[in-house]
């Protein structure tokens, strides 16, 4: 692991940036997680300082894990960032827009590939990111030139209010039971809504 | 030297680069007729990608952010259309979200399709050169409108230190008349 923190410190930073939008402290986006603390950790097991992470508008407990100082990040959100947190030194983007860091992810393993290298790609996405095109194809594309990257798939069941399952008449994802080395799969319940704290806010 | 030929000394030129690679449909086969400007380029420079034309303007990108130079070959503005998030959302957008940290270096290669002899009807001539520099301010889109213009643009392209990524517009007609 890069980092030594714990569930605990990870939810405590969520609550942190929860309280601070509440109280109208952010002028931007923020998407918050919880109850998938053990899955991330678990996750970061298996990433290395020199790896590439790209995420998506919900990517605080991935810039913490990476070893983005605390201080920075948090300000970052305060500047109203959080929706697509970019950290090069870390070699952490993200996008807001669905899909949007697939294909980027699979180019950059594309190139670790052609120069050699030794780092990894490690690509984040919801489960109705999952089922779009995009993915598939990255997938495809990654699995077929066997490329140095995987694929993690969040599944809270919904995609902003929109229940993934019932929108594709489909109760069982494409990737939700695949034994597959270059995908991890994981499903967690959070207490956050899809975006903000849960709290309408007055600016 | 004629159109064809300022294209094809251009293909060359990118090819001497140890980081340049070439990606796209019909850049290791023929099928198009800028991959005629590629017969020269060494093979294990052309990626040959399946007809996916948004991962192809990502995966270019991601090629740029892991440091090397994609020359990302679109045959007609028609097909761009396709990888229009990746263009205005993304690779437009990244010096801005990521406050200048990710500043990818890519050269983007597309066409106005040619009318003459054959006419291959609206979906295949679009020239949508101004639209796109509207779309994509962080971007530059040049056109190839003369022989002249060729080369000295895309040296630009490749040693360009800004940070700024190219998309360099060919006018299909040209091949022939110019």
């Amino acid at each position: 692991m890069i980092t030594n923190l714990t569930p605990e410190d990870l939810v405590a930073f969520e609550a942190e940036i929860a309280e601070l939008f509440n109280s109208a402290k952010i002028r931007a986006p923020v998407h918050l997680y919880s109850g998938n603390e053990k899955q991330m950790i678990d996750v970061f097991q298996d990433v290395k300082r020199e790896d590439w992470l790209f995420c998506s508008w919900r990517s605080h407990y991935q810039c913490m894990l990476k070893g983005v100082p605390l201080d920075v990040l948090k300000q970052e959100i305060l500047a109203g960032r959080s929706i697509s947190l970019c950290f090069p030194e870390q070699r952490i983007f993200s996008s807001a827009i669905v899909g949007g860091a697939l294909p980027i992810a699979l180019g950059t393993a594309l190139s670790v590939k052609l120069r050699g290298g030794a780092e990894r790609v490690h690509c984040f996405m919801g489960e109705m990111t999952s089922e779009t095109g995009i993915a598939h194809e990255c997938i495809k594309y990654a699995r077929n030139f066997n490329l140095p990257i995987r694929f993690i798939i969040e599944d809270n069941g919904q995609s902003v209010c929109t229940d993934t399952r019932e929108a594709w008449n489909q109760k069982i994802l494409t990737y939700e039971t695949l034994n597959d080395p270059m995908i991890k799969y994981y499903r967690y319940e959070t207490r956050y809504p899809h975006a903000g704290a849960g709290v309408r806010v007055q600016f | 030297m004629k159109y064809f030929e300022e294209l094809k000394r251009s293909m060359d030129f990118l090819a001497a680069n140890a980081n340049t690679v070439f990606v796209g449909q019909a850049v290791a086969v023929p099928g198009t007729a800028m991959s005629n400007t590629l017969k020269d380029v060494p093979r294990e420079k052309l990626i040959e990608l399946p007809v996916a034309e948004e991962m192809q303007m990502g995966m270019t990108s991601g090629l740029a952010l892991g440091g090397m130079i994609p020359i990302s070959i679109f045959p007609r503005w028609n097909f761009v259309m396709l990888a229009v998030n990746q263009l205005v959302n993304h690779l437009d957008k990244m010096p801005l979200i990521s406050n200048g940290g990710f500043r990818p270096k890519v050269i983007i290669r597309t066409s106005i399709g040619s009318e003459r002899p054959l006419h291959p009807q609206y979906q295949h001539v679009g020239d949508y050169t101004e639209a796109f520099r509207l779309m994509c301010p962080n971007i530059d889109i040049v056109r190839l409108d003369e022989p002249e213009h060729i080369f000295p643009a895309y040296l630009q392209a490749l040693e360009r230190t800004d940070g700024r990524s190219t998309l360099l517009v060919e006018h299909g007609d040209y091949y022939n008349e110019k």
